[in-house]
């Protein structure tokens, strides 16, 4: 127990909450000494819970120590180039500097995330059963629907952050990032980040859904800004852990990894890198000007003073459009590195697929007011928006061809790993066929805003982020743990999951093409939508409890797995080649890369060697 | 390192620096006098192309630095391209504010003294300069050349901030351009507040140079942290290139 108060994690809410506490108390001072209001309805006024939060959250930095080292270094001292960490589960709630600690941080993190967000869709969906209101108010459906979507987004990018973070370096031969103070700092900037996006649901909630579009954004609770203020200091986690991804790729490969011997995770890494790098500091601006027009009355989005709201939505999906891509394209480049493995044959147009992440990563750029058809933005924007969004489905198309013409005439082996990875394949292509729907100015004027768009992105997000997110686990657990997760749970889950996932997504594209809302709490009996809303909460239910199951394999594997011995799925990647659990130096000796990534089957060929003799 | 000797540096240094305040005179005159705003756009692309090459020194991302992963010139290079792509990102949340600039107000701008804005701009381009002799005399192991450019940055910084926030904001605000009246003022001291953030971070990290460097961390040969001081320095320079045309001189008055 003591260990969990002195840990780093632990400290740093405890110092982010006095922080908070402080900041608040200060400004409340001041507003009393200028005789403003110094209380308000959730007790601080808006301006005080707003500074207290940014304390908070330097508050954290100090409390957990993880500037420790860049504080030496401003003061002109050597820090370690190293630091020990200790044996146990403790790594994993204090600092870390090794990449695959952290990577494995990210992904509990994620986890967690992952089921909050669907707790609080398994309580609006329960709601919306039936019409009417049964148990929630509107406000709290709308905090719990506006949370949801957030909490789960946050939760993927963290997720991504993980995946990528655990297994870059090691597919790359590297001993650990470019940067690794920076890439504990992404880590950590994001736990305060969480706090402060959780807390809006004690002051007053927020009830824009996840896009916070003003002029409504302007006028919700104060929770709306810990929703503002939340996302922006995550959005660091991204910024950071991108350029970390970067500058990793670019300097730390391995001797003979050419571009194109490169695996086809680490093209996805850094397409996804590209846009968290950048785009994001659009939203994080977009969210900046909200905050300032509620604190300062300061009207960018405000007609009345010559604002204009469209400008928000513009910068808002500069970033978020491409953020779909950030979820999407590492589980892609999951997909394409498992497949060979449990086919058995080599990755049909490796060349190919390594650009279309690059060309998905890039088009995605030039497609974000295809959200705003219906918004009023200016008419002819429509049609070029129209076709760059339709030109994704071209880079997407080339994924799809490889990966079938690989599976072609192949051995092809289903342990759960592999099941979750043709799942993805199967749910990612509805999503990818019913986004052109959307994507033509015609049709989204009738879909815009339906339970269509809500199954499509589902789809999308599911197949491109969710199934290959367990399929990584499943696959890598070995690596990260030196046990082997249980098959015929891994199955249980798969199979309880999928068809209950089909039916929800399905239900939710069918209501939402005759007319079904999305976003709201209540409907009409008259339009005949209930009994699929039934199924519908049903097979939520049935889905959290897949994840149940999920959750209960990983804590026992984690004890009394069977033991990963050797090259657990005959694979040609370096980790596999090394011990389970991965050393903490990650490869003894130097890697070289001879020869081609997935040439799996052709006799005498060869990936990697390592240089014994240094 | 370079091969040119410092004073060859050091010239060159100033040549740019003439440049660059001719082309800023030449700017405020075109604005003034003129009006065409696609002028004042390709000045302002030149003279951040001059900042770029020969203060930033852009063409060293492209410098090679050897195989081996343990060495200090390739950990420095590492470093570097991490700083670099730090500053993309940070561009595009100055991208955005000119953006909602050009969005909100198109082509009319807030009644600012101009005259005002040219002072403080150059304050910042003659700042550039010395923190350009600075990191030059730090390649070349002058300690004392070092110092004096750093203390000279630290002083003209703090003048620009002093200008825009004690000056220009008061100024301003007697002009009826305040935070709240319209999207123009909104835009002003949103796009002012966000550089001078920046130039305070900037000066934060030259004060930490400075203190480490006149204690002997740094040496010819291993200077990394006044580099990134520098560039960074640089950066926020560049940044105002392009909001100083886009607040005080492009666009009629409202």
């Amino acid at each position: 127990m003591k260990k969990l108060y002195s840990s780093a994690l632990v400290r740093g809410l405890i110092w982010q909450f006095i922080g908070w506490l402080v900041g608040a108390l200060f400004v409340t001072l001041i507003r009393l000494l200028m005789g403003l209001k110094t209380l308000d309805t959730f007790f601080f006024t808006e301006p005080a819970w707003v500074f207290g939060g940014f304390v908070g959250v330097l508050s954290f930095f100090a409390g957990s120590g993880v500037l420790h080292d860049w504080f030496l270094w401003a003061k002109g001292e050597e820090a370690p180039e190293h630091h020990e960490d200790p044996a146990g589960w403790e790594k994993y709630i204090n600092v870390s500097l090794d990449h695959k600690v952290i990577g494995i941080q990210y992904t509990l993190t994620s986890l967690f995330l992952l089921v909050v967000g669907g707790s609080f869709a398994l309580i609006f969906r329960t709601e919306l059963a039936q019409p009417g209101l049964q148990f929630l108010t509107l406000q709290w459906y709308n905090t719990l629907m506006s949370l949801h979507g957030i909490v789960m987004i946050i939760g993927i990018l963290v997720g991504v952050a993980g995946v990528m973070n655990y297994l870059v370096p090691l597919l790359i031969g590297a001993q650990d990032m470019a940067f690794p103070r920076l890439n504990a700092f992404s880590y950590w900037i994001a736990v305060p980040g969480v706090v402060l996006l959780l807390s809006s649901l004690a002051l007053g909630g927020f009830d824009t859904g996840w896009t916070g579009y003003p002029p409504l954004s302007a006028r919700a609770p104060v929770g709306m800004q810990m929703f503002f203020m939340g996302v922006f200091t995550s959005g660091w986690s991204s910024v950071l852990g991108g350029l970390n991804l970067i500058a990793t790729t670019l300097r730390m490969r391995a001797k003979g990894m050419t571009a194109f011997r490169m695996p086809i995770l680490v093209w996805a890494a850094i397409a996804t890198s590209l846009i968290t790098l950048t785009a994001t500091q659009l939203i994080g601006l977009s969210f900046q000007l909200v905050m300032f027009q509620r604190l300062l009355g300061m009207g960018f989005f405000d007609p009345a003073k010559g604002g204009d709201p469209i400008l928000f939505q513009h910068m808002f999906w500069f970033y978020s459009h491409p953020a779909v891509y950030v979820f999407v394209l590492p589980g892609l480049g999951v997909i394409s590195e498992l497949i060979p493995v449990f086919v058995r044959k080599p990755l049909y147009g490796y060349r190919w697929i390594a650009m279309s992440s690059l060309g998905i990563a890039l088009v995605g750029f030039l497609v974000w007011a295809h959200h705003m058809f219906a918004s009023g933005m200016n008419q002819y924007l429509q049609v070029p928006f129209m076709y760059s969004t339709l030109l994704v489905a071209v880079p997407t198309g080339v994924k799809f061809f490889s990966w079938v013409a690989t599976l072609w005439k192949g051995k092809i082996e289903t342990p759960t790993a592999m099941l979750f990875v043709i799942g993805g394949i199967v749910v990612f292509l509805l999503g990818g066929l019913s986004g052109p729907p959307n994507a033509t100015v015609a049709t989204d004027l009738h879909l815009t805003d339906t339970y269509f768009i809500v199954g499509h992105f589902h789809d999308t997000i599911f197949g491109g982020y969710v199934f290959p997110f367990f399929a990584a686990i499943y696959y890598w657990f070995p690596k990260a743990t030196g046990r082997r997760m249980n098959e015929t749970l891994g199955k249980i889950h798969f199979w309880l999951m999928t068809p209950a996932f089909l039916t929800l997504t399905l239900l939710m594209m069918r209501i939402g093409m005759l007319g079904m809302r999305r976003r709201i709490a209540d409907y009409d009996p008259a339009l005949g939508f209930t009994a699929y809303h039934v199924v519908m909460t049903i097979s939520g239910f049935l889905i959290a409890l897949s994840i149940l199951i999920f959750l209960i394999n990983i804590f026992r594997s984690m004890k009394q797995g069977e033991k990963a011995e050797g090259n657990l799925w005959n694979s040609r990647s370096p980790e596999w080649q090394v011990p389970s659990p991965m050393p903490v130096q990650n490869y003894v000796h130097p890697l070289e890369v001879v020869g081609e990534p997935y040439d799996y089957g052709l006799l005498g060929s060869e990936y990697t060697r390592f240089i014994e003799d240094k | 390192m370079e091969h040119n000797n410092i004073a060859d540096v050091l010239r060159q240094g100033i040549v740019v620096f003439i440049f660059l305040a001719v082309l800023t005179a030449l700017e405020f005159f075109v604005a003034v006098a003129i009006g065409a705003v696609p002028l004042l756009i390709v000045m302002a692309v030149v003279k951040v192309g001059l900042v770029l090459y020969y203060y930033m020194h852009i063409y060293r991302l492209n410098e090679d630095s050897g195989d081996d992963h343990h060495s200090l010139i390739y950990k420095t290079a590492t470093n570097r391209l991490g700083l670099w792509l730090f500053l993309l990102s940070d561009s595009f949340v100055f991208g955005g504010l000119l953006v909602a600039r050009f969005y909100l107000l198109s082509l009319t701008r807030p009644p600012l003294n101009q005259t005002l804005g040219l002072i403080v701009t150059s304050v910042l381009l003659l700042s550039s300069f010395f923190m350009n002799r600075a990191e030059a005399s730090m390649e070349h192991g002058d300690r004392k050349g070092f110092v004096i450019g750093i203390v000279a940055t630290l002083v003209l910084g703090l003048g620009f901030v002093a200008g825009v926030l004690g000056v220009e904001w008061p100024s301003a605000i007697a002009e009826g351009v305040t935070p709240s009246v319209n999207a123009a003022g909104a835009i002003f001291f949103m796009m002012t507040g966000m550089h001078a953030l920046h130039v305070v971070t900037g000066l934060i990290f030259l004060s930490i140079v400075l203190r480490n460097g006149s204690r002997g961390v740094y040496s010819a040969e291993k200077h990394w942290g006044v580099e990134a001081a520098a560039v960074y320095w640089h950066f926020v320079d560049v940044v105002w290139i392009f909001f100083y045309p886009a607040l005080y001189l492009i666009g009629r008055l409202i």
